[in-house]
């Protein structure tokens, strides 16, 4: 039984962007987070609480692998990596969305004297 | 996304999901060590900006939320969610179970009897109606047959062979010249298999017994692709000269019981019916030859042999065209469809009969058909299918009548829980959750149910067959207790849980919201939504009428078969079979040795008197010969062949059939003196028109035959079963034949058969140690041999009966109670304002019997209406037999009030005062 969430337009962007942090290089959790954050130029802060749960379900679906691993200061994490489906996706999805972001800001631009 | 990455995709799901089931505990633990891991990194940084350790905790965990949450939705990413809640509502449901065991055994119980009786029937059929024979690709296998319109050409037959007025006549038996040219010319289907199965006497190790031989040609085992397990096939090579070919292939069972499962088997010698045959190989287990898939026979051999072993008369049915006796089967070929092939065959078989057999004026031309040759001949569908239909039909009734029973139970279980699923739906639960709750609770009831199923299907396979067989023969078939049994068992079981269960629980999860909340007890006026309930009792009652009827109608049945007057004395009286080999014993010794046993078994104490007999009676067996009275000629056209038995001096006195003029057969009646026979009444009123006719005189087989003397005049005698009225029916002294081969003893005597038996069995090794004694049974056995398939069917459907009875009784209870229950309040107010106890218990029991009689009419029209279904199965009664009607309609009726009574009885043993405080 699927239950509905009121953030699905942006699940999917969420996906793009773990993909996007987790294809530079393997992450763990805090540090998908903190990467989102860096990359987008310390603009965009991502829920805490849905990172997670999309970091499990792209792990589910074959996007991303994980494992548990030493991080610096003698730590134990689990890293996140992008498997070969996942690179598949990463790209689609960027297409996807440049296609997307191009139409809306298309239609933003238009001004009444062109149509 | 390419095809790949989508397959990819699946199985990577597939894999997380199987590690996160069977690996949860790891991740529950990685789960929680990544959260803290989380916040811990989260925390620390917000200390290196400057936080104090405390206020940074306190940021990081407001910012991480509720871990309990997150966990949740993670556990949902992996697809847990609906494990978890299907665990949940199991964990539940078992705990409703624990608190209501008395709902939970009775409605487990009867499932399981009803899914047990369904499944043991599915195991039944499909094991005697739908097994294929064990061959590779057995779907190929055609069985040749033909028919004819009942003036064929087709005289003598030795096999299978119906014929019914105004349908013709339709066989498998072929003659072997017949078989040779169809072999000859057949370009249609693969080579043409020919077999015969047959009982004959073998010494395996010094021990003499009776054994089934399957008689075969060269080609069996290659065409049929059979491998033995030991030494070698039955090949070409053995049956090239007809009488050559003393080999013998032995069945699996045959290897277990006689040598032990000895690989040495090979060479050794058998003598079967005074021949020597050498063991040249072993078939494999399940292999059961092309007759029955259920048996194999004992031992196989080769056709060519069978002038040697099974000699029929003087000449060799490997020549004879006049015996039609060996059975076809050969596998389609790719390309060729059956009509085409059937139309081949039967021009062949066209030339074949013009070529072997003069055909007469007015005679016709036998047609070949093309059926199906999966099964063998298919024995069992012509005694079986019937039966085992309709008992699995009455077993379907049964398993709707637990399915309604345990409805009802739930039904009213689910209005005890109104409230708890008002409370639930009002704390925010999902309708769809608490359907499947619900729906759980009935899954597992259903599973109990099939679980206990499946123990009495596992017992009760091969108690079935062994009802259905006759006790003194060897039966060895096992019913297969297979994956199909446990899939059929499985999904009835769902199918069930789903009938009962899906509609109470959509009732509860339709309840309004607070609504049951709202509900006071002070509720005096009766809402209609007790109507389902009670509709579903009046379906129960129904369907237990059909039941009790249809036992009643079976019952009425044996009794009716068990009391039909045979005729003769049948108690004490002990049969036992012996068939001398014709290769030993030629015409005129087999008299001889019967003579002389039947002297050797008189002088043994205790034997009152003895008689050989040819047809033993009730047995199925029968014998025609053609009856000419003087005056009469040999007419083609005319039936005058009448019931024949080859008898013993003493016959009628061991029988004790009475003499009603003239003599029963003496002393002095020999083969040389002149020869005499007996009729019965009906053949003197039929062929004489009167049974003034000792003196008179008569041929019998043809017209140039002795003259034969009626001596004496004796009563009908039941022949062939009890169901057929008694024929005409003529007796002649087997001493004064030239040859009887296979005769049948009767001994009158009153000594148990366990102490007799044994005796008998020494004197004819005294005679002949190679002669077995077979077939050891009362005159009784025999006749509730010939009830058998009725009795097994009676008992069975009185258990029905009963169960539905039972579970009737049950249902009417459950709701009547429930009905007086809800009615308390209103049942205070009415004695309260001067009712009388026994009106109150009236106005229960007239609102019990309401219920009651619309399923019993309903039933009764339906029950009328299968009985006329089954009427082939009954004897003694009409279809419509108004005494059973009247005890159905009695014993329900009477079970009704049985169930009220407790009800109404506490209904009036209301006190006005506490009923109305009732809450």
């Amino acid at each position: 039984m699927k239950t509905e969430k009121p953030n699905d337009v942006l699940q999917g962007t969420l996906d793009l962007l773990i993909l996007r942090a987790v294809s530079l290089g393997p992450l763990h959790g805090y540090g998908v987070l903190l990467r989102i954050h860096q990359m987008s130029g310390e603009e965009l802060l991502i829920q805490q609480g849905s990172l997670y749960p999309a970091l499990y379900r792209l792990e589910h679906q074959g996007a991303i692998t994980s494992e548990w691993g030493e991080s610096e200061n003698n730590r134990k994490a689990k890293y996140y990596r992008l498997t070969r489906l996942g690179r598949e996706r990463l790209s689609e999805e960027t297409e996807r969305w440049e296609r997307m972001s191009g139409i809306i800001n298309q239609i933003l631009r238009v001004t009444p004297k062109e149509i | 996304m390419n095809p790949g990455s989508v397959a990819f995709g699946l199985a990577s799901r597939i894999r997380s999901w199987m590690r996160a089931t069977a690996q949860r505990r790891r991740l529950e633990r990685d789960m929680e060590l990544e959260l803290a891991d989380h916040l811990e990194r989260l925390t620390s940084d917000l200390i290196a900006a400057g936080h104090n350790p405390h206020e940074a905790s306190r940021r990081a965990r407001i910012a991480l939320g509720p871990a309990l949450k997150h966990k949740e939705d993670m556990r949902s990413s992996l697809g847990l969610q609906w494990m978890d809640q299907a665990r949940d509502d199991l964990r539940f449901a078992v705990r409703q179970m624990r608190r209501n065991p008395r709902f939970a055994i009775i409605g487990a119980l009867s499932l399981a009897l009803a899914i047990g009786a369904n499944s043991t029937l599915f195991a039944v059929v499909k094991q005697l109606l739908y097994t294929p024979l064990a061959v590779p690709h057995a779907d190929q296998l055609r069985l040749l047959r033909w028919w004819g319109d009942g003036n064929e050409a087709v005289h003598g037959m030795w096999g299978d062979f119906d014929s019914a007025p105004g349908q013709g006549t339709n066989s498998s038996v072929f003659s072997y010249p017949v078989y040779q040219q169809l072999r000859a010319h057949n370009d249609v289907l693969q080579d043409l298999i020919g077999f015969k199965d047959d009982g004959m006497n073998a010494t395996i190790r010094g021990e003499a017994q009776r054994v089934s031989v399957e008689m075969v040609s060269g080609n069996y085992y290659g065409q049929l692709r059979v491998r033995p397990q030991v030494g070698r096939a039955i090949t070409e090579a053995d049956t090239v000269v007809p009488g050559s070919g003393a080999v013998a292939v032995i069945s699996d069972g045959l290897w277990a019981r006689s040598f032990g499962r000895s690989p040495v088997v090979v060479g050794q010698t058998i003598t079967l019916n005074q021949s020597v045959v050498t063991i040249v190989g072993v078939n494999p287990p399940g292999f059961t030859g092309l007759k029955l898939a259920q048996q194999s026979p004992d031992l196989f051999v080769p056709l060519s042999l069978q002038p040697v072993i099974d000699p029929k008369g003087k000449a060799s049915l490997l020549t004879d065209p006049g015996l039609w006796w060996v059975n076809i089967m050969a596998r389609s070929r790719d390309g060729i469809t059956d009509l085409q092939a059937q139309s081949a065959l039967n021009f062949v078989l066209q030339g074949a009969v013009r070529s072997t057999l003069t055909v007469r004026r007015g005679e016709t031309m036998p047609r070949l058909v093309l059926t199906d040759g999966s099964r063998g001949l298919r024995v069992p569908d012509r005694v079986f299918r019937m039966p085992l239909l309709v008992l699995w039909a009455l077993t379907g009734f049964v398993l709707l009548l637990a399915c309604a029973n345990v409805a009802n139970l739930l039904l009213a279980r689910a209005a005890q829980r109104r409230r708890e699923m008002s409370v639930r739906l009002a704390l925010g639960a999902a309708r769809g959750r608490l359907l499947r709750q619900l729906l759980t609770e009935s899954v597992l009831l259903a599973f109990l149910g099939g679980v206990g199923g499946l123990v009495l299907t596992y017992f009760g396979r091969n108690l079935l067959p062994r009802l259905l067989t006759e006790p003194w023969q060897r039966a060895e078939f096992n019913t297969a207790f297979d994956a199909k049994v446990f899939a059929f068992t499985t999904i009835i079981t769902l199918i069930t849980s789903v009938l009962f269960g899906l509609a109470p629980a959509w009732l509860s999860s339709r309840l309004p919201i607070g609504g049951a909340l709202k509900e006071t007890a002070l509720q005096t006026t009766r809402r209609r939504k007790g109507l389902s309930g009670k509709a579903l009792v009046s379906f129960q009652v129904a369907l237990s009428t059909i039941l009790v009827l249809g036992a009643g109608v079976f019952l009425r049945t044996i009794w009716s078969l068990g009391s039909v007057d045979v005729g003769f004395n049948p108690d004490n009286l002990l049969l036992l079979e012996i068939e001398p080999p014709v290769s030993r014993y030629p015409a005129g010794k087999d008299v001889n040795l019967h003579m002389q046993l039947e002297q050797r078994f008189t002088a043994v104490p205790g034997v009152e008197s003895v008689a050989a007999g040819y047809v033993p009676y009730i047995s199925d067996n029968m014998s025609n010969e053609t009856f000419l009275p003087e005056g009469e000629i040999s007419d083609p056209h005319r039936r005058q062949a009448e019931a024949v038995n080859w008898v013993g001096t003493d016959f009628f006195k061991t029988l004790e059939i009475p003499i009603l003029a003239g003599r029963a057969f003496g002393i002095q009646d020999t083969a040389t003196s002149p020869k005499v026979g007996i009729i019965n009444e009906s053949l003197a009123r039929k062929r004489f028109g009167s049974t003034d006719v000792v003196g008179k005189r008569f041929k019998a087989d043809q017209e140039k035959s002795d003259w034969i003397q009626i001596v004496g005049v004796c009563r009908d005698t039941r022949y062939v079963n009890l169901r057929t009225q008694p024929p005409a029916q003529f007796f002649l002294p087997f001493v004064q034949q030239k040859q009887v081969g296979r005769m049948v003893y009767q001994v009158r005597t009153h000594v148990p058969a366990s102490t007799l038996a044994p005796l008998l069995r020494k004197i004819v090794q005294q005679v002949d140690p190679d002669l077995p004694v077979t077939d050891i049974r009362t005159q009784r056995d025999q006749i509730n041999a010939a009830m058998q398939l009725e009795r097994a069917v009676a008992v069975l459907t009185v258990g029905f009966g009963l169960l539905a009875m039972s579970l009737s009784a049950v249902g009417i209870y459950g709701v009547m109670a429930y009905s007086v229950a809800q009615r308390t309040n209103e049942i205070g107010i009415r004695l309260a304002v001067g009712a009388r106890p026994v009106q109150v218990r009236g106005m229960i029991l007239q609102e019990s019997s309401r219920v009651t009689g619309i399923g019993l009419v309903c039933g009764i029209a339906v029950a009328l209406g299968l009985t006329h279904l089954v009427r082939s199965m009954l004897f003694g009664i009409e279809t419509y037999d108004p005494p059973t009607i009247l005890v159905t309609v009695g014993v329900l009726v009477l079970v009704a009030l049985g169930a009220t009574w407790i009800p109404a009885r506490r209904a009036a043993a209301l006190q006005p005062m506490d009923a109305l405080r009732n809450e």
